[in-house]
């Protein structure tokens, strides 16, 4: 069976979206898809060290944030983190942190964020994988 | 797929029970567990969440293994599945 190729330029630093997002790696990983993630501006704050697990913003729907994180809680979802990382244990996939995203947010070296991102990317790379790619996602 | 009275009678070689998780957990702990069983074996997911009545067929169809059938009990399910 030929491997699909998923595309993502995630661009949220929000934990609603980006729990969207783990849901998407899930599925892809059931699927055994290839997978290349692009961390882009917001997103590289969400991957800082310091930032990963006590971020908790909500980009939609801000005035029930309460309501949505007890409700994570209540169905046992993963935090976004875990969810990457039990999908990254099944198929390939590869964080790459937008290199200027990382300065924006005073990340300079691959250390500065969680064990999760591979490597830091300029924006070619990006071209070349959406190009290459059998879906392409942007959240 | 096989007839409902065949599928209740049958005794699968692996049990998978994901009904703690929420898509995509079922899914995922059915990926995972079918790397341990041999090709021929049946496989039973438990699940209480719905979208895993519509998600293990499909993905079953995709990866080539055969789906047996569901039995919808009080509160959760039971998907069965041969691996290829």
């Amino acid at each position: 069976m030929e491997t699909k190729k998923l595309c993502l330029a995630l661009y949220t630093g929000s934990v609603d979206k980006l729990t969207a997002a783990g849901v998407i790696l899930g599925g892809a990983a059931a699927e055994d898809m290839d997978v290349e993630i692009f961390v882009l501006l917001q997103a590289a704050f969400a991957f800082k060290k310091e930032n990963a697990m006590v971020n908790d913003r909500v980009a939609e729907i801000t005035d029930k944030k309460d309501d949505f994180l007890a409700s994570l809680k209540r169905l046992g979802t993963p935090h976004w983190t875990e969810a990457f990382k039990k999908a990254k244990d099944l198929t390939s996939i590869k964080i790459h942190i937008c290199g200027f995203a990382g300065k924006v947010w005073h990340g300079e070296k691959l250390d500065d964020f969680i064990d999760l991102a591979d490597d830091i990317c300029g924006i070619a790379q990006y071209i070349q994988a959406a190009e290459e790619a059998d879906l392409n996602l942007f959240i | 797929m096989i007839a409902i009275e065949e599928l209740k009678k049958l005794k699968a070689d692996k049990v998978v029970d994901a009904r703690g998780t929420a898509c995509p957990g079922p899914l995922l702990e059915a990926k995972k567990a079918i790397g341990t069983i041999k090709p021929g074996d049946t496989m039973e997911v438990l699940s209480a969440d719905e979208g895993t009545k519509s998600d293990l067929p499909k993905w079953c169809t995709k990866q080539g293994h055969e789906y047996l059938g569901t039995i919808e009990e009080s509160g959760y399910f039971r998907v069965f599945l041969k691996k290829k």
